[in-house]
């Protein structure tokens, strides 16, 4: 029970006051600009063509009903969190009537899917490739491989993805240059190909860029390792060489790197923007940026409850579990 | 040991992605579809609402689904300023007091689904267009419930509109350049309970286009043509069958454009920046635009780029000196041809120069242009139109080593205002302002003169337009700032007014002269001040940005209504209107839109060229349909 009240508990409060302050500022903020989606939807409309004053003045009064923005802001507030707990995060006004939940729903899939497995396989790869290049840190072929590394490190992700889109699209054309599959969603062998073959460029561009900073993170961290006493000790006591690296250095190394990775995962429910506009994959990066720029309010609600819960959420878990992978952590 | 690792680490690397590529055939497109029956378009953005096909609603404006599927009575053609009669059989017909409007309704076309079209479809749209303000697209159930009293069929092919008062121009609201009121499936429509929800899933049809596929998340779309496309309005007038399968597909933006077409994986886009159009020419080999060689690029489009002035935003704008002073600052031949490539047709008047406006506004006033003259402010009065503009444009082209396709005044529009900086000190001096000794312009309150620009860089000419005025109004000692803003940024600031300096587009009058329905959102009773948004006042959003308040604008508008439309009388007035715009340099228009509509020949051939100006060749358009029915596939 001491570890309910005193290590458990805290946190989880902790975790539902972050959410309650984090969607109350997103709620005021874009209500405080002077933008707002209705005029935004009028603006559109008349951006293509010319409409009478009278309609328009007509059509402004009905959106503004449709939309349910009348009432004082904390009457809308106190509207938008009897939704929140019913599971109900109203309808998109750029794209009305889609509920936002289905406009999430549609654009979450592609986001966890390349993030997901792209933070995943970087993390893995920079961690061991790290850690090795650390452990034989006097190598040659350790040497070339932080020397590229460190060359590719400074470059800016979007110039990282533009080139790798100009040459695999044009120079090279091997890959799509926009979507995230071939056809319909199907459970067939052919689309779920075609989802790998659409995903794979700018997969391979977040990688790169991911597998990079952790390189060097894991190296430095497994360089520090490797000439600690225990390290030496185990070497001199003649320990082989792969339980040396596997669980003594890698161990090690890993978990500073953890929090890493659980924040990073947390965050996948921002979504990628540059990523998605460079390779014009789906996902939610766009549709918040577009929201953002339309004052979609609901829409920017609906993600952004969605991102501070993630990462809220893996935070109170890297709190929870760290004494689970450290040893050291210990509730006094 | 590590040495197997990294061996393992290394072929992983190799390997996934050549499993993947090999596993895949390099192609892009979202569909496998024979490229013979396939034309693919550029969609001008991802669908905000994919498969929801009631257009009706307030969801607001779709890239091609207007164009592909859905119809109305008439449509304008840009290119020629001509009606063509869409579901109508003829023009409509008005009674002597303009309370009446009758139209007879072509009598051979269906819906999609083998009903036929008949006057029972147009009244049932108009009447549930009024009873339903859900269906707030484009303000339609407001304009009806202003003007229409009563509809009724007056046979299975006939409608008459009884008009609640005398209205010459109610047609318009059928007559499409964008959209105009799309006529609704009667059988299908009147059994739905919510016609605010109803996605109208599998789309019944007057076009020749059915929707078929799409991408849930808005980047493609895919068609297919009606079994029976000879019903439809399009197929009635083409007498061609067009392609089988049409896929719009959203790019993003000019560079992606151009490889998607070097890859065989796009037909037609717009609207590429020059130097991606350049890049498309030489990389698509069959890739062209409008005019086969320079200029390339379709000049017609009914649109104006200018700078407009926050008059309340710097109160400096409110002299006339000062706004002629910026003028006769800017060098328009090398804005046009430095910054823009030559390719788009300079205007003085507020009116683009077109193949169907030239002859109603610039030609008639070309005199009056000639013989313009404005007070300099020192007594001196000056002739600031310069008529040699096409000429000197034509003379750089032929330095270049292009030929151009027509007489200079043809290719590049009208003369414009002399660059004659003289002028501009003379006028800036008799308005009090001084030169500080580095040459700078200080203002009347011993100031130095900063101007601030805002220009959204996605819209390619009017950014390098405001490029060109930073650099020669600076040039001229004024302190200028350019902000490239994204879009929504920038609309944002100019409907609030937040902005010294604007570049907005402009569409003064209808394709075919008839000015006043688009005037009418230019009256200054639609003013509203600096803070608050201009939308809110309902006029047109780009002229009420200016905050001006000048009541002549008003009695000019007014003084239009009650002329016959496209009559000598009405156009005379609407001259006098952009005379009085013209000379009080109330803004500085520049050029005319241009559009490098870019289409490859390596698949299908027919799309309307200079040389064959069958249609306009702005498929975005509602009328874009007329162009993509006339494809042939190539040998």
């Amino acid at each position: 029970m001491k570890l309910f009240w005193e290590y458990i508990l805290p946190r989880v409060v902790q975790w539902f006051v972050v959410i309650f302050v984090g969607v109350t500022v997103t709620f005021l903020i874009p209500r405080l600009s002077p933008n707002n989606p209705v005029d935004s939807a009028i603006g559109r409309l008349t951006g293509f063509q010319t409409i009478n004053p009278e309609a328009t003045l007509a059509m402004r009064e009905s959106l503004l009903d449709m939309y349910g923005l009348e009432g004082t802001l904390f009457e809308q507030y106190a509207r938008f969190w009897g939704r929140i707990l019913k599971g109900d995060l109203g309808p998109s006004f750029t794209s009305f009537p889609t509920p936002v939940t289905s406009m999430i729903g549609t654009g979450l899939g592609w986001t966890i899917g390349l993030l997901g497995t792209s933070i995943l396989i970087s993390w893995v790869l920079g961690l061991v490739l790290g850690s090795l290049a650390g452990y034989f840190r006097h190598a040659r072929w350790a040497k070339l491989l932080e020397g590229a590394v460190i060359t590719v490190y400074p470059v800016p992700y979007y110039i990282l993805a533009f080139i790798l889109l100009i040459l695999f699209t044009f120079y090279f054309p091997l890959f799509p240059l926009v979507g995230g599959a071939r056809g319909t969603p199907a459970f067939t062998w052919e689309y779920i190909s075609s989802v790998l073959y659409f995903g794979f460029l700018p997969a391979l561009s977040i990688v790169i860029g991911g597998t990079a900073f952790r390189f060097i993170m894991s190296k430095a961290l497994a360089s520090t390792e490797v000439t600690s006493d225990y390290v030496q000790y185990a070497d001199l006591a003649a320990i082989p060489k792969r339980k040396i690296l596997f669980f003594y250095v890698i161990r090690n190394t890993m978990l500073p790197q953890i929090t890493d990775l659980a924040l990073t995962l947390g965050a996948i429910f921002e979504g990628a923007l540059i990523t998605e506009i460079v390779f014009g994959y789906p996902g939610i990066g766009y549709v918040l940026f577009n929201a953002i720029n339309t004052a979609d309010y609901n829409v920017i609600m609906g993600i952004t409850l969605l991102s501070i819960v993630g990462i809220a959420t893996a935070s109170l878990l890297v709190d929870l579990m760290y004494p689970l992978f450290d040893p050291r952590v210990r509730l006094k | 040991m590590s040495k197997k690792l990294i061996g393992f680490f290394l072929l992983l690397l190799i390997l996934v992605p050549s499993i993947v590529s090999v596993a895949q055939e390099p192609q892009g497109l979202p569909v496998d579809l024979p490229r013979e029956e396939l034309f693919i378009v550029d969609q001008i953005f991802r669908y905000g609402v994919p498969g929801n096909y009631n257009i009706w609603t307030s969801a607001g404006v779709t890239p091609h689904r207007h164009s592909m599927m859905n119809e109305t009575l008439w449509y304008r053609d840009q290119e020629t300023g001509e009606r063509i009669n869409g579901l109508a059989a003829s023009d409509p017909v008005y009674n002597e007091d303009y309370t009446q409007m009758s139209v007879d309704l072509r009598e051979n076309l269906t819906w999609s689904d083998g009903v036929p079209f008949t006057a029972d479809d147009v009244v049932y749209t108009v009447e549930t267009l009024m009873a339903t303000p859900e269906l707030g697209q484009s303000g339609w159930n407001t304009s009806f419930n202003t003007f229409v009293a009563s509809v009724e069929k007056t046979g299975d092919y006939s409608v008459q509109f009884n008009l609640n008062e005398p209205n010459s121009r109610f047609h318009t609201l059928f007559e499409t350049v964008w959209n105009g009121v799309y006529i609704m499936p009667k059988h299908i429509f009147e059994t739905v309970d919510d016609m605010a929800t109803f996605t109208f899933e599998n789309p019944v049809v007057l076009g020749t286009y059915i929707p078929i596929d799409y991408d849930p998340n808005g980047f493609w779309e895919l068609y297919e043509r009606r079994e029976d496309w000879q019903n439809s309005p399009a197929g009635v007038i083409t007498e061609n069958a067009g392609p089988r399968y049409i896929l719009t597909i959203f790019y993003g933006d000019s560079a992606r454009k151009a490889i998607a077409m070097s890859r065989g994986e796009l037909d037609v886009y717009f609207d590429a920046d020059f130097e991606a159009f350049q890049t498309t020419l030489e990389t698509t080999p069959t890739a062209r635009s409008w005019y086969a060689e320079f200029p390339w690029a379709y000049p017609n489009e009914n649109n104006t780029r200018q700078f407009t002035f926050n008059y309340e935003g710097q109160p400096l704008f409110q002299d006339v000196r000062v706004r002629w002073a910026l003028a006769l600052s800017l060098n328009i031949v090398e804005l046009q041809t430095e910054y823009i490539g030559g390719v788009a047709k300079v205007t003085a008047l507020p009116i683009p120069p077109t193949q169907a406006l030239q002859p109603l506004f610039h030609d008639p006033l070309e005199e009056w242009l000639v013989n313009l003259q404005i007070d300099l402010g020192d007594g001196t009065m000056y002739n600031p139109y310069d008529p040699t503009i096409p000429d000197q444009i034509a003379a750089w082209a032929e330095e270049q080593g292009y030929t151009v396709p027509g007489t200079p005044r043809e290719v590049f529009g009208t003369g414009w205002w002399k660059y004659d900086t003289e002028a501009a000190a003379t006028l800036l001096e008799s308005a009090g302002f001084t030169r500080a000794d580095n040459g700078d312009w200080m203002t009347p309150d011993g100031e130095p003169f900063t101007l601030e620009i805002q220009s959204p860089p996605d819209e390619n000419d009017a950014f390098r337009m405001a490029n060109a005025a930073t650099d020669m109004w600076s040039d001229f000692g004024i302190d200028v700032t350019l902000s490239g803003l994204e879009r929504n940024a920038w609309d944002q600031n100019g409907q609030v007014g937040q902005f010294e300096i604007d570049t907005p587009w402009m569409t003064a009058t209808n394709v075919d002269g008839d000015a006043w329905p688009q005037l009418r959102g230019w009256h200054p009773e639609f003013y509203i001040p600096v803070g608050q948004n201009v939308l809110e006042g309902g006029g047109v959003q780009y002229i009420q940005r200016m905050r001006l308040q000048d009541p002549q604008w008003g009695e000019y508008i007014d003084a239009m209504i009650p002329l016959e439309p496209g009559s000598e009388e009405s156009l005379v007035a609407e001259r006098e209107f952009f005379q009085y715009i013209t000379e009080n340099m109330q803004m500085i228009t520049t050029i005319s839109f241009k559009k490098f509509v870019t289409w490859d020949e390596r698949y299908w051939t027919g799309f309307p060229t200079a040389e064959n100006p069958s249609y306009m060749p702005l498929y975005w358009f509602h009328g874009g349909k007329f162009a993509i029915q006339s494809l042939m596939p190539a040998a």
